[in-house]
């Protein structure tokens, strides 16, 4: 989503992604100490800690937009993209500071509820993951598609000058779409501790370099096209590893990435944003 | 974590400003941070209590300050030897305590060989390493040609698995040690189902246990390390893979229970390298002391004391600051006491206490189930 609006790679997204992730922990930790008196269910602790991280990253969002890229706006991309990179490594290192260098034990308050659809096991914690990240993507799709802030959102991936000079306020169109972006990221962060039980300072910089493939493979730019290119990813990871070779999981992510740029650079849904002069 | 932090810092601190009067160095490289720095931190905490019971019994080498120059190889090969090269290039550094990964005492090994420099291992397992035929090369732990065997002959003889899957870590340590499990598994007759690895780091095991699940294996042996063996436990459960589940020692940390959720460990086995540290009447007061000053003992806590005093031993008997002194004296070595009783080198510097245990998980815990055999 950032790079559709600025053209940036943003190397710290995944970085975000677990900062949720450990807010996300933080407040879980709270709440289950203080679950026993106030007898918050499951589902509000899930609630309250996820729109904390939200929040949490949202604002960390922006101080990255605004003292990392926004000085850098009129510089060459290059610039940016190495910026880009440092960010991610002071998050890394920040995290590790603050929350330790070992794996933290995610705690899980959703209860462990199985369904057996015919032969396929579904739990109610991946139920959760579909129905948070569905709606979160018909929410967003709403946004950006039918909303006035969509609307200079995709007006400023065109032609920010352009923009400028109609008007609309790019510095701040851009400032909200990292709020945005980082506020989904930390969601992601939290559902990630969630199914995995485990997180480590260093696990954002993998998945963020995969939401990147999924993004591509989808085509930039396009909200549902990242989605299905995140379930395409994944199952060809899945079936990868278990068809041919585990050992080969994080390769076939890589190699797919690889094989669409050079075959069909617009990702699989193509390109929503018109081409640039 | 934070502690543990200050107090590295300040041991390199401590190791920066040591101007006017000599020191001598003993280096120590484990993965102090990252996803297995609970086993760095061990390690650490053992090579500390060591250096505080020998400067305790009188200055080693008379005249000489004697510092423990802590480094981190972040279980990373390229870090490990990084590592290395830095200690060899410090003069004040007589000996190396280290590493823990076989996959980083393996390339870090020909440094210190080139260097003239002592390695002692405390517990990189793979027996490639001392059949390089480096004289700076030590271990005080036993090997995986004998922990692999262990494991299948435990698994196969007293739990009775027949059908077995095997998955390692892809490392110098988790391959190698598959590979010895599987030579000693085929020899007993069993059906080896398949062996497949997995890549350090990784958090989904959902699609290879999927797999494993389709040919229902009776059991699932894993040679690495405890952040991967806590996830496939935790997500063999999930998928509803039964069987017996073998693990090796770079699984045995209270980490691993906890990491997997509790009760998804439950029932599973672990071999070990060495028997159950609590039963051996040597290895008291150590535990005592160690625990009122670091917490509770990690699986390889005992065997980086143990390195160090040998190493430091070493030192002592070679009476002066010098790399060439201090390897020709540990030949001259027998009987050393230690934790494990009276420890000896064979030719290829590795230990002759060679006990294997086998644990099981129950009620959250680790229980000593016994020592094995491998033969």
């Amino acid at each position: 989503m950032i790079y559709g609006v600025i053209q940036l790679i943003n190397f710290a997204h995944g970085e975000v992604f677990i900062t949720g992730a450990y807010l996300a922990l933080s407040l879980l930790t709270v709440l289950s100490g203080a679950s026993a008196a106030s007898a918050l269910s499951w589902w509000g602790a899930v609630l309250v800690a996820g729109a904390v991280a939200m929040a949490g990253c949202g604002v960390l969002g922006l101080a990255i937009e605004r003292s990392a890229y926004r000085p850098l706006r009129r510089a060459p991309r290059l610039n940016a993209l190495i910026t880009a990179i440092g960010v991610s490594f002071v998050l890394q290192n920040a995290l590790m500071l603050l929350y330790g260098a070992t794996d933290r034990y995610f705690p899980n308050p959703i209860p462990l509820i199985r369904w057996d659809v015919s032969g396929v096991t579904v739990t109610l914690m991946q139920a959760v993951v579909w129905v948070s990240s569905g709606l979160l993507m018909l929410a967003l799709q709403a946004l950006v598609m039918s909303t006035k802030l969509g609307t200079a959102m995709r007006a400023t991936a065109q032609d920010m000058s352009a923009c400028a000079l109609l008007g609309i306020p790019v510095g701040r169109i851009i400032s909200v779409t990292f709020v945005i972006g980082s506020a989904l990221a930390a969601v992601g962060g939290m559902l990630f501790g969630l199914t995995y039980g485990t997180i480590n300072f260093h696990d954002g910089y993998l998945v963020g370099l995969k939401a990147f493939t999924a993004a591509v493979l989808g085509g930039i730019g396009n909200i549902p096209g990242a989605m299905v290119g995140g379930l395409v990813l994944g199952l060809l990871e899945a079936l990868g590893a278990g068809y041919l070779s585990a050992q080969w999981k994080n390769a076939f992510a890589f190699i797919i990435l690889v094989l669409l740029l050079l075959f069909k650079p617009t990702g699989l849904l193509g390109e929503r944003v018109a081409e640039r002069a | 974590m934070a502690a543990a932090l200050a107090l590295l810092l300040s041991i390199l601190a401590v190791a920066g400003c040591g101007k006017g009067e000599p020191v001598v160095k003993v280096g120590l490289v484990a993965p102090l941070t990252g996803d297995q720095a609970p086993h760095g931190q061990d390690l650490l905490h053992g090579a500390t209590l060591a250096i505080r019971h020998a400067n305790a019994k009188g200055a080693v080498l008379p005249g000489y300050r004697l510092e423990l120059a802590a480094l981190d190889d972040q279980r990373s090969p390229t870090q490990a030897v990084a590592a290395a090269k830095k200690l060899a290039a410090d003069r004040d550094v007589v000996a190396v305590i280290g590493h823990l990964n076989s996959s980083c005492s393996m390339p870090a090994s020909a440094v210190y060989h080139q260097a003239g420099l002592l390695q002692i291992t405390p517990i990189s397992s793979n027996p490639q390493i001392s059949r390089q035929g480096f004289k700076t090369f030590y271990r005080v732990c036993a090997t995986d040609d004998l922990q692999g065997p262990a494991g299948a002959l435990f698994l196969i003889n007293d739990l009775g698995a027949k059908r077995i899957f095997v998955l390692d870590d892809m490392t110098t340590y988790g391959r190698g040690l598959a590979n010895e499990f599987v030579k000693k598994a085929k020899a007993l007759g069993a059906t080896l189902l398949g062996h497949e690895g997995i890549t350090q780091g990784d958090k989904d095991f959902v699609a290879i246990l999927t797999k494993i699940k389709s040919v229902s294996p009776d059991a699932v042996y894993f040679a690495g390390m405890f952040p991967e063996g806590a996830l496939l436990l935790k997500q063999r459960s999930g998928v509803g893979l039964g069987g017996h589940f073998m693990g090796s020692d770079g699984q045995f940390d209270p980490v691993l229970i906890e990491l997997s959720g509790g009760k998804a460990a439950e029932g599973a086995h672990l071999t070990t390298i060495g028997s159950d540290i609590r039963q051996i009447p040597t290895a008291q007061p150590f535990l005592k002391e160690y625990e009122a000053s670091f917490g509770p003992v990690g699986a390889y806590s005992a065997y980086a004391y143990e390195a160090t005093n040998v190493a430091l031993q070493a030192i002592r008997a070679a009476g002066k600051r010098d790399r060439a002194a201090v390897l020709a004296a540990m030949p001259t070595l027998k009987d050393i006491p230690g934790l494990f009783g009276l420890q000896n080198f064979d030719e290829k510097g590795d230990s002759l206490i060679r006990d294997i245990g086998i644990f099981t998980v129950k009620d959250g815990r680790f229980v000593f189930i016994k020592t094995a055999t491998w033969d």
